[in-house]
């Protein structure tokens, strides 16, 4: 059986698929299937319409990934929306008006499309990856006493794509059906095995480097700022059209580790990179966190909900509407930021920046090999964990947590950074550890900071002559924060100790020095 | 899932055109919906253009394990499937006295469907038999078309008395006057007379129309092939009214 490529949703439905590719020798036209379908059968086909169709899927492909494929079906008898699980021969279908892509799928229509993909999606926004259209004509096959035995559509032949023929038997006609199917192959139109269309979008996730310990650091360097690079410049349209929330977070993980390695990488760069670039990608940074800031409390809204007593979650509606009347004026400038000059040349700057040290010789480079950076960028992030952990007792004030919690993601940085040359099984383990300990310093400075900027609003609600009962959601709030931040300082010695045991610094050494 | 069975005693009522529109009218409105031709006559399958062939006849289905699923068919309509009708099903008496729990054979069959259809009609021969003993326990509305006839009344008492007297599931039973003909002094004076709120009787009522006939030649639907019709209008009513909730 031959396999082609062709729009899984022309051909899925209630039995068995069947599908015709153009045969190579004679074309695939009404006139030649009914002359191949002898006085046994009998077609009808209508005059054809146009069908649009869009794949659909989240940014980071998240349905592809679960072996579901979605599209939107316009033709001139209306819209749908076409949901195909795994292995599945019938699609789920759903009638929708006036989509427009990207939509979250809170904003699809109740019903058991958005059931199925709610969980699958989750807060990503479903966008188009490909779209084209198809002209079609529905037709039947029919026996002598004019009964429909299968639904046919003819796709017709487009520019870059044959004709096609799909039969889809009605129940209880399987049997007539492949007697006509054999009829059709007998007279040159075999049938093949439909496949999903390949989709055009790029993978979005960072690849790995393969890379030896003795070739020269700044190879390394460059091959993973190109992919966070191509990660940002990737996320940034869908961070300038708001599409979800994920786009600036997954721009801003690309950016943090830049800069990451800007730092990491200091000692195998020409010096006047670091100092130059560094303030830029800071500025980059702060310029972001704003509405990242408050995306966190938009979508852990519905948490917080849960985490009140007394309040009723209609009592945070007043802190719902102030955060995205915040949220809109850090998003105005954060856009005004990125669409403005100075955004222009730090991207471009940047790149071209890339583009030279990639090229022969390497600059002014130490000439550092990737074995020996990671044996000093490991060794050093990780003596200062030690170090700074060590300090901390029940008196350390919170911003000593707070700097340990970043010396912790340089040092993750570093692990992701030297990962092509490292033990995979040793970095396994140390960064396990690692994920705890950064778990509780998370959760104990996120809770810190949520409870100063909760004050914040809770003030400003206050001077808005907010209702009592809001203020007092807003106080439950910060209860449960400081009873949460309470806890992860509790659970803070046994990470760190679990971190620091010796097993775990001989694997740091293992992973510096390599086998 | 609902079951409703087009039954009368009598024959030549319009059972099977009732039968065939209402499914389809269901069908149409978005109910996942199947016809089951219990009439060897097999005119509810002819009209669906589908053959009067059924694979080991009723005795399979009835006594042989044979799934009703393997034996449906799809019709030309979206929503529709059939289960048709052979000759076979002249025998349909004997073998469901053939069976365990012999009244509650066909409502056990189609208790195995319940997950696929929203609707189940029931087109039924004219007859007081073991067939129309499962039909009364496995239908939640008996649906009696009615020749507007000096008889009607006693036919319509005669069938009410018959569910009571059936014991078990009793079936809420909904007449209506079928082939009614306004020309007909008789015809008028009885709708008028049973008409008048009688709990059983619909206020709908089917002219006798040449497009209802028309539906053997055409072999589909009245609502399919003549949507604006009054007969299409008529049942359409009677669907409303009638229709389970």
């Amino acid at each position: 059986m031959r396999r082609s490529s062709f729009p899984p949703y022309l051909v899925v439905g209630q039995g068995q698929l069947l599908g015709f590719p153009e045969a190579d020798e004679s074309p695939l036209t009404v006139e030649a299937l009914a002359a191949a379908l002898t006085d046994d059968f009998a077609i009808e086909f209508g005059p054809p319409s146009v069908v649009h169709g869009a794949d659909l899927d989240t940014f980071d492909r998240r349905l592809g990934a679960a072996g579901f494929s979605l599209h939107h079906l316009s033709d001139p008898a209306g819209q749908q929306l076409v949901l195909i699980p795994p292995g599945a021969h019938a699609p789920l279908t759903m009638p929708v008006t006036n989509a427009h892509w990207p939509a979250l799928v809170t904003a699809l229509p109740a019903g058991a499309v958005r059931d199925e993909l709610a969980p699958l999606v989750t807060i990503r926004a479903l966008m188009v990856l490909d779209e084209r259209d198809h002209r079609i004509r529905h037709g039947e096959l029919r026996n002598e006493d004019q009964k429909i035995l299968a639904r046919l559509q003819l796709i017709e032949q487009a520019a870059d794509a044959p004709a096609w023929l799909s039969v889809n038997p009605l129940r209880g006609y399987g049997g007539d059906t492949r007697r006509a199917v054999r009829l059709l192959t007998a007279a040159g139109f075999p049938p093949i095995r439909p496949v999903q269309v390949a989709l055009t979008r790029n993978d979005t996730g960072v690849r790995q480097v393969r890379i030896e310990r003795s070739a020269p650091a700044i190879t390394l360097l460059v091959a993973a700022w190109s992919e966070h690079l191509a990660v940002m410049r990737a996320n940034l349209p869908g961070v300038l059209d708001d599409v979800d929330t994920e786009f600036l977070h997954d721009f801003r993980v690309a950016l943090r580790r830049t800069r990451s390695i800007l730092k990491l990488g200091r000692a195998a760069l020409p010096k006047d990179v670091s100092d130059r670039w560094e303030p830029d990608l800071k500025w980059l940074g702060d310029l972001t966190t704003p509405v990242r800031d408050l995306d966190v409390y938009e979508l852990g809204l519905p948490e917080m909900a849960g985490w009140l007593k007394a309040a009723g979650p209609a009592d945070l509606q007043t802190f719902a509407v102030q955060l995205r009347r915040h949220r809109s004026a850090a998003r105005r400038t954060l856009v005004r930021g990125l669409r403005s000059a100075r955004f222009r040349n730090v991207l471009s700057g940047w790149a071209d920046v890339l583009a030279d040290l990639a090229g022969p010789p390497p600059g002014q480079a130490s000439g550092l090999t990737v074995g020996e950076l990671a044996n000093r960028s490991i060794g050093r992030a990780y003596r200062r964990v030690v170090r700074g952990g060590a300090d901390i007792d029940q008196g350390t004030p919170a911003e000593a947590l707070h700097s340990l919690r970043k010396r912790c993601k340089e040092l993750r940085y570093a692990l992701e950074l030297f990962a092509p040359i490292s033990d995979r099984a040793a970095r396994k383990r140390v960064v396990a550890d690692l994920k705890d300990l950064q778990d509780v310093l998370g959760r104990f400075q996120d809770a810190d900071v949520q409870k100063q900027t909760l004050y914040r609003f809770a003030e400003q609600m206050r001077e808005a002559h907010a209702p009592t009962k809001a203020l007092l959601a807003m106080g439950e709030l910060v209860s449960h924060l400081d009873a949460d931040q309470q806890r992860a300082r509790g659970e803070f010695d046994r990470a760190f100790a679990r971190f620091s045991r010796p097993a775990g610094r001989t694997r740091i050494r293992l992973l510096r020095v390599g086998r | 899932m609902k079951v409703l069975a087009m039954y009368n005693i009598k024959g030549g009522v319009g059972k099977t055109t009732t039968a065939v529109n209402l499914a389809y009218l269901a069908a149409r409105e978005g109910q996942r919906t199947l016809l089951w031709d219990l009439d060897p006559q097999a005119a509810a399958t002819f009209l669906f253009r589908v053959r009067p062939r059924v694979k080991g006849g009723s005795r399979a289905l009835l006594t042989r394990g044979r799934p009703l699923a393997a034996a449906l068919k799809e019709t030309d309509f979206e929503g529709l499937d059939l289960l048709p009708a052979d000759f076979s099903y002249r025998n349909m008496d004997l073998e469901l006295d053939d069976t365990k729990k012999r009244t509650r054979k066909l409502g056990q069959l189609i208790s195995t469907l319940s997950g696929d259809y929203d609707m189940v009609f029931l087109d039924c021969p004219p007859s007081i038999s073991l067939v129309s003993e499962n039909v009364m326990r496995a239908s939640d509305l008996l649906v009696v078309p009615l020749i507007p006839a000096t008889l009607s009344l006693r036919t319509l008492d005669q069938l009410t008395g018959f569910v009571a007297d059936a014991g078990g599931n009793q079936p809420q039973v909904k007449a209506f006057f079928s082939m009614a003909d306004r020309r007909k002094r008789l015809h008028r004076q009885v709708i008028a007379t049973l008409s008048a709120d009688h709990p059983h009787v619909a206020r709908t009522i089917v002219p006798a129309l040449s497009i209802i006939e028309q539906m053997a030649e055409r072999r589909a639907p009245v609502p399919a092939f003549a949507p604006r019709s009054r007969a299409a209008i008529c049942y359409e009513q009677l669907w409303a009214e009638i229709r389970p909730t």
